[in-house]
């Protein structure tokens, strides 16, 4: 039965595999003698001398927390009604995920799936471009505070900080269509989301998310992600949905 | 005629104005001058960074005035209120200009006439991109620029959001195509002067289905007046479909103190089946 399950939740994401614009080699990467990317070299700081998050990335073991959040163990503390709403994802074979009718992912899942994404930081926003589904997310990091949300949305609202050397990001305001991994643990619209970004050398990205939902979940959980792998020298290509022929194949149960 | 042309035209705009503006909380950001009464101080200088003017913001063509619509559709705006987020252009690149002007080649001229037969079949009615200039003339993009690269993000989110690489780097020589195409940009004085090549044929260049070939060469020119306002010359240039470049000139406006809003297309694919051939 598993390969059946992988293979539903490829067939939609899988199709521009690597970024390979051109090959032109990114500036300021720092590079060892024989010209290769240095991953292990410091990460780089804003002139204000804070980590600086920009570069394209896909993340690290991704597909494994892709499928379920509890892949390592973590029990998940979920309200009946979730653990209801996640055994019946689960069981129908995940059918019903948003991305099989072209509609993506959210804060949680665009996390773990294997797309690359880009990360451009400016001081006042930081933008992250998703390869996958023509989407975006911005986070504000102009001091403002996290507001009580009007539209619900895929990636909701989000505000950023800095704790140290690590980027907080906030994040309400979501809709209760996406889930949060292919395995179907719900998100609903109270769902609160704390991501913790943390540039450990130039080539990777540390990330735990914290989940807090009253309404889903009987107290916050944390998952620790693979995190993010920098791909050096890459760039996004378009991916466009338009082959949204996945979806009468599914077969459910 | 004048009532087909008024149909096909409500037909075109269903795809594309359903979320109008993007009003995400109203957040006055700081870093607006503003005047004494509190109000954006919109002709208040661009602002400058690093000795160039700083496109960041959100913004919004100019939209045209009622009675440029009425003047060739008659009552159409009484039909279809959403006409006040629009440009001309976004209709007709080639609006205002007398027929046999137009640089169609025979081919082209045919491509448009049989589009105008099926408007229904625009990109953005099956949540495709309008790339550009469609992208530009509806609904509000907004600019985040940094040295290296400007990101345009577009509310119409049909369309990826854009890059325009301003690191120094030439076009490419023969890029995949792509639906937005492969830009570069540059700094001619105060104005910043963008290079997109690397198009697909796929994109309509307005709703009455002038085409673009994989040759397209599209030359955007974007000058910040003040706070405020930004000038926006688009020179389009295909020597396959047409006998010369033609340029369009609009006038983009910033939308202070707001926001994007995520419009997701897939979600709500549902007018393409309720539109009439």
């Amino acid at each position: 039965m598993k390969p059946v399950v992988f293979a539903i939740a490829f067939t939609a994401l899988a199709m521009p595999l690597a970024a390979q614009w051109q090959n032109y080699p990114t500036p300021g990467i720092p590079r060892t003698p024989d010209g290769k990317p240095n991953l292990s070299a410091p990460a780089p700081r804003t002139p204000d001398g804070k980590p600086d998050l920009s570069g394209v990335w896909t993340p690290r073991n991704g597909l494994k927390y892709f499928q379920d959040l509890s892949t390592d163990g973590i029990e998940i503390p979920m309200l009946p009604s979730a653990k209801a709403l996640y055994e019946q994802r689960k069981g129908n074979l995940q059918k019903g995920h948003p991305s099989e009718r072209c509609l993506g992912h959210g804060v949680m899942d665009f996390n773990t799936v294997p797309t690359p994404r880009k990360i451009i930081q400016t001081p006042q926003v930081i933008a992250i471009l998703f390869e996958a589904y023509n989407q975006y997310r911005q986070i504000l990091m102009d001091g403002r505070p996290l507001a009580e949300p009007t539209e619900p949305s895929y990636h909701g609202y989000s505000v950023g900080r800095f704790e140290g050397d690590t980027l907080v990001v906030e994040t309400n305001g979501v809709n209760d269509k996406g889930w949060l991994d292919m395995n179907g643990h719900p998100q609903t619209e109270t769902t609160h989301f704390t991501e913790r970004y943390t540039r450990r050398n130039f080539g990777h990205i540390d990330l735990e998310v914290t989940v807090e939902d009253p309404k889903a979940y009987t107290k916050p959980w944390t998952v620790k992600l693979g995190g993010l792998d920098l791909m050096a020298d890459e760039e996004l290509m378009e991916a466009i949905c338009e082959n949204e022929r996945d979806y009468s194949h599914l077969i459910g149960k | 005629m004048k009532t087909k042309v008024i149909t096909v035209i409500g037909i075109v705009f269903a795809g594309a104005v359903t979320c109008a503006h993007a009003q995400w909380l109203d957040y006055p950001d700081a870093r607006t001058p503003r005047t004494k009464d509190g109000k954006p101080n919109l002709t208040a200088p661009a602002p400058r960074v690093k000795g160039k003017p700083d496109l960041s913001g959100l913004w919004q063509a100019e939209r045209s005035p009622k009675r440029e619509y009425d003047a060739v559709l008659g009552n159409f705006t009484a039909l279809q209120p959403d006409t006040y987020d629009i440009t001309t252009n976004f209709l007709n690149v080639f609006w205002g200009m007398k027929p046999e002007e137009e640089p169609l080649r025979p081919d082209a001229a045919a491509i448009s006439k049989d589009r105008r037969e099926r408007l229904q079949d625009n990109t953005f009615t099956r949540c495709l991109p309008g790339s550009i200039p469609a992208a530009l003339l509806v609904l509000t993009f907004k600019i985040i620029q940094t040295q290296q690269e400007v990101v345009m993000l577009s509310e119409m989110a049909t369309n990826p959001p854009r890059q325009i690489y301003t690191d120094g780097r030439s076009l490419p020589k023969n890029p995949d195509p792509t639906w937005m195409g492969y830009s570069v940009g540059r700094w001619a004085g105060d104005t910043l002067v963008v290079d997109t090549i690397g198009f697909n044929d796929k994109a309509w260049l307005d709703a009455f289905g002038h085409p673009r070939s994989e040759s397209m060469h599209i030359t955007e020119r974007y000058r910040r007046r003040d706070f405020g306002h930004m000038d926006l010359d688009i020179t389009f240039d295909d020597p396959k479909y047409y006998t010369r470049a033609f340029s369009i000139k609009i006038s983009v406006n910033l939308v202070p103190d707001s926001d994007l809003l995520e419009y997701v297309c897939n979600e709500n694919e549902r007018d393409r089946a309720h539109m009439a051939k």
